[in-house]
């Protein structure tokens, strides 16, 4: 097979899947499972062929015509779409052998593995794209496959009400998205990735900066940013496999691939804003991941703090530092959303971190993968997160020294709230039943952590992965001479700092030790978090539902009312006036013949 | 001395005013529609009339075609007033006024 039909196939293999389990197979959730397991390591080796085999090309096909103007469907496989998918290809694997284990007892199985087809679908679609439009489509039907996954659970109020918000908060950046591809199709003449050029970057003053900041505005909600990161915490209502793939590693790591994509379209002015961004993002997500409970929704905020990062590290100008980050974070960050998929089996679908305890000896092969992740992101020397966080704060120190510092702060604060995750959860004695008999949950489940486990481990050696992934790893900034020891200082002193203070400050009681020892911090840090969401409340309950209510009344009595009826009232009062005509007498009648003639006559002799 | 031409169409535009009139006015179908005929007969006499002045014979023709057609109107119309009289017990067109609103 050619590349070009290989990544054809790769496109509509999960496609294919989704829809047999659709149409035939929701009877049989094991053969359904079994085939969505089957497409996904399809994409999965597939993609790694072509990433690894050296096949780079940009086939495109024109799909409709709209007299000068052509939609086309094409793909661009570059190194950035290689490494792209290679990442999708492996974690989507792990994540479907790890929902066999998982979802074992699910009543609704089979759907739920016909979301995961139709999202790697839309997933592939997205990475593959060639075009802006194209982009879109699948973007949206990425934030569709998150909508049904998310609702999994469908019995479940809450479920529900988490997946309507991530949908509509996604859609309020993504009308940003959609009116900045009408901008630069409008403003340059085309969307296509591989037509736009440096040169339309700086064609016109307003339109240049106003392009890549719309544009921006579809990652700020696919990636969750500031300030449309409500979604993702209320998103863990799905099942933890679809966390981990979707909310962790790929889907809103699309946001970022978006970015590096139209990396030609930045500014510096635009770039400034996006660095801040991410830099707040991640401040921010830092400091609410501190006070929570639920050991899904610290791994959710810790996810928006990380793509914050991400979000930081392009702005300040390096998509190598930036798809490195995403790289080493999608394989230690799903590693540890399914470590606690393990982890809540284990103790009977329990999530309170406060009721678990001392499964380090009841869960051995569990608890080793989640430490070698929380020391890859609370950025241990050697592991993958040291080597991709380092690389961003080389980059922030050279570029930027305020956004340096937060991000700095910031890791200390992503190393106390992992470390105080993992002590919380691993160590000291079993503070409840079903951490009391807690044990490992099978081979389907301990295989994906020992594989991803390993790649977190290795994953941040860049210069040993294959050429294939050149054109994006070469440009990962490296470090020399006395920046590069004040940063490795800097990022050890983090560590120590971050994880010392959380093992010391931490007890491995029944509470929060910050709740009991200092109220008003955690008062504090509470009231933050839940301060996006008040302000979403209060917008939505008075602002937009009196909006809606003045529409309404507009509607009814004017529209309605003076407009539509009143017209009616005016044509049949005119029937009315017709009706007094017919008095069913011969003789009106004659007369009005009269007249008619009267004016046929004047008519034809000129005068009228 | 032969009457003119004018006095001719005169008499004719005279009958078919008062035949018409008869049309507007009169309250009896049956009176109505003599007043019908009284209109045909006018316009029959001015077409003969002028045949006479212009020397031809076209429009001494026409009174075949017309008589021909009041007979037959004739005998349509008669039988529906009629079969109205049957059906109403009246022939006064003000009260058969049932398609009023």
């Amino acid at each position: 097979m050619t590349p070009v039909t290989t990544a054809v196939c790769v496109l509509l293999a999960p496609l294919a899947s989704a829809a047999l389990i659709t149409l035939f197979l929701c009877r049989r959730p094991a053969v359904a499972a079994a085939l969505s397991v089957a497409a996904a390591a399809f994409v999965a080796l597939a993609g790694l062929s072509l990433a690894l085999g050296g096949a780079r090309f940009n086939p495109a096909w024109e799909w409709l015509r709209f007299g000068s103007f052509a939609f086309m469907i094409g793909f661009k496989f570059d190194d950035l779409a290689a490494l792209m998918l290679s990442v999708v290809g492996v974690i989507g694997l792990c994540v479907h052998v790890y929902s066999l284990g998982y979802m074992r007892d699910d009543a609704a199985k089979a759907r739920y593995f016909g979301g995961l087809s139709v999202f790697m679908f839309s997933m592939v679609g997205i990475v593959l794209a060639d075009n802006l439009f194209m982009m879109f489509i699948f973007w949206e039907l990425v934030g569709f496959s998150s909508y049904f996954l998310i609702n999994h659970w469908r019995e479940r109020l809450s479920a529900s009400d988490a997946a309507k918000k991530a949908f509509i908060v996604n859609r309020v950046g993504d009308f940003g998205f959609l009116l900045g591809i009408i901008l630069c199709y409008w403003s340059n003449g085309t969307v296509s990735l591989s037509a736009l050029g440096p040169d339309h970057a700086g064609s016109h003053a307003v339109y240049s900066r106003l392009i890549p900041l719309l544009l921006f505005c579809g990652a700020v909600g696919k990636s969750a940013q500031l300030p449309l990161q409500v979604w993702l915490p209320d998103a863990m209502e799905g099942p933890t496999p679809v966390s981990a793939l979707i909310h962790a590693a790929t889907m809103v790591a699309a946001g970022i691939y978006m970015l590096c994509r139209i990396n030609v379209l930045m500014v510096p002015q635009a770039q400034v804003v996006i660095a801040w961004v991410g830099t707040l993002t991640a401040l921010y997500a830092a400091l609410c991941a501190i006070t929570q409970r639920d050991i899904k929704k610290v791994l959710a905020y810790s996810t928006v703090s990380q793509l914050g990062y991400m979000v930081a590290a392009f702005g300040l100008g390096s998509v190598g530092a930036a798809m490195f980050h995403l790289t080493t974070h999608a394989f230690f960050k799903a590693l540890l959303f399914l470590g606690a998929g393990s982890v809540i089996l284990g103790c009977h679908h329990e999530q309170d971190i406060f009721r678990m305890g001392g499964l380090r000896a009841r869960m051995p092969v569990t608890f080793w993968t989640f430490t070698v992740a929380v020391a890859a992101i609370a950025g241990l020397p050697g592991l993958a997160g040291f080597f991709s966080k380092d690389a961003i704060l080389v980059l922030a120190f050279g570029a930027n020294r305020a956004v340096f510092a937060v991000l700095a702060f910031t890791a200390i604060l992503t190393a106390f709230y992992m470390l105080r995750l993992w002590k919380i959860v691993f160590l000291g004695a079993p503070r409840g039943e079903p951490a009391g008999h807690a044990r490992e949950q099978g081979i389907a489940i301990t295989a994906p952590l020992v594989l991803l486990a390993a790649l977190s481990a290795v994953g941040g050696y860049w210069r040993a992965y294959p050429k294939a992934f050149e054109g994006v790893l070469s440009q990962i900034p490296e470090a020399h001479g006395p920046t590069h020891a004040i940063v490795l200082a800097a990022s050890i002193l983090v560590l120590v700092v971050g994880a010392g203070t959380a093992l010391a400050f931490y007890s491995t009681g029944g509470s929060d030790s910050l709740e009991t020892r200092s109220s008003a911090v955690f008062g504090f840090l509470a009231a933050l978090r839940s301060s996006f969401d008040r302000g979403y409340d209060y917008y939505v309950a008075k602002v937009q539902q009196r909006a809606a209510m003045i529409l309404s009344f507009i509607d009814v009595v004017g529209l309605a009312g003076v407009v539509v009826r009143g017209l009616a009232a005016a044509t049949e009062s005119v029937g009315f006036g017709f009706r007094r005509l017919h008095t069913g007498r011969l003789s009106n009648y004659v007369y009005w013949f009269l007249g008619g003639v009267v004016i046929l006559w004047a008519y034809a002799a000129g005068i009228l | 001395m032969t009457p003119s031409l004018d006095a001719y169409v005169l008499l004719s535009a005279a009958l078919f005013a008062v035949g018409f009139l008869g049309v507007l006015v009169r309250r009896n179908t049956l009176v109505i529609y003599m007043c019908l005929e009284l209109m045909l007969v006018a316009a029959t006499l001015a077409l003969v009339a002028f045949s006479r002045f212009n020397a031809t014979e076209d429009g001494d023709v026409f009174v075949f075609f017309i008589l021909t057609v009041a007979a037959a109107e004739v005998a349509v119309g008669l039988a529906i007033i009629v079969a109205l009289f049957r059906a109403r017990q009246t022939v006064q067109v003000d009260r058969l006024d049932s398609l009023r609103h």
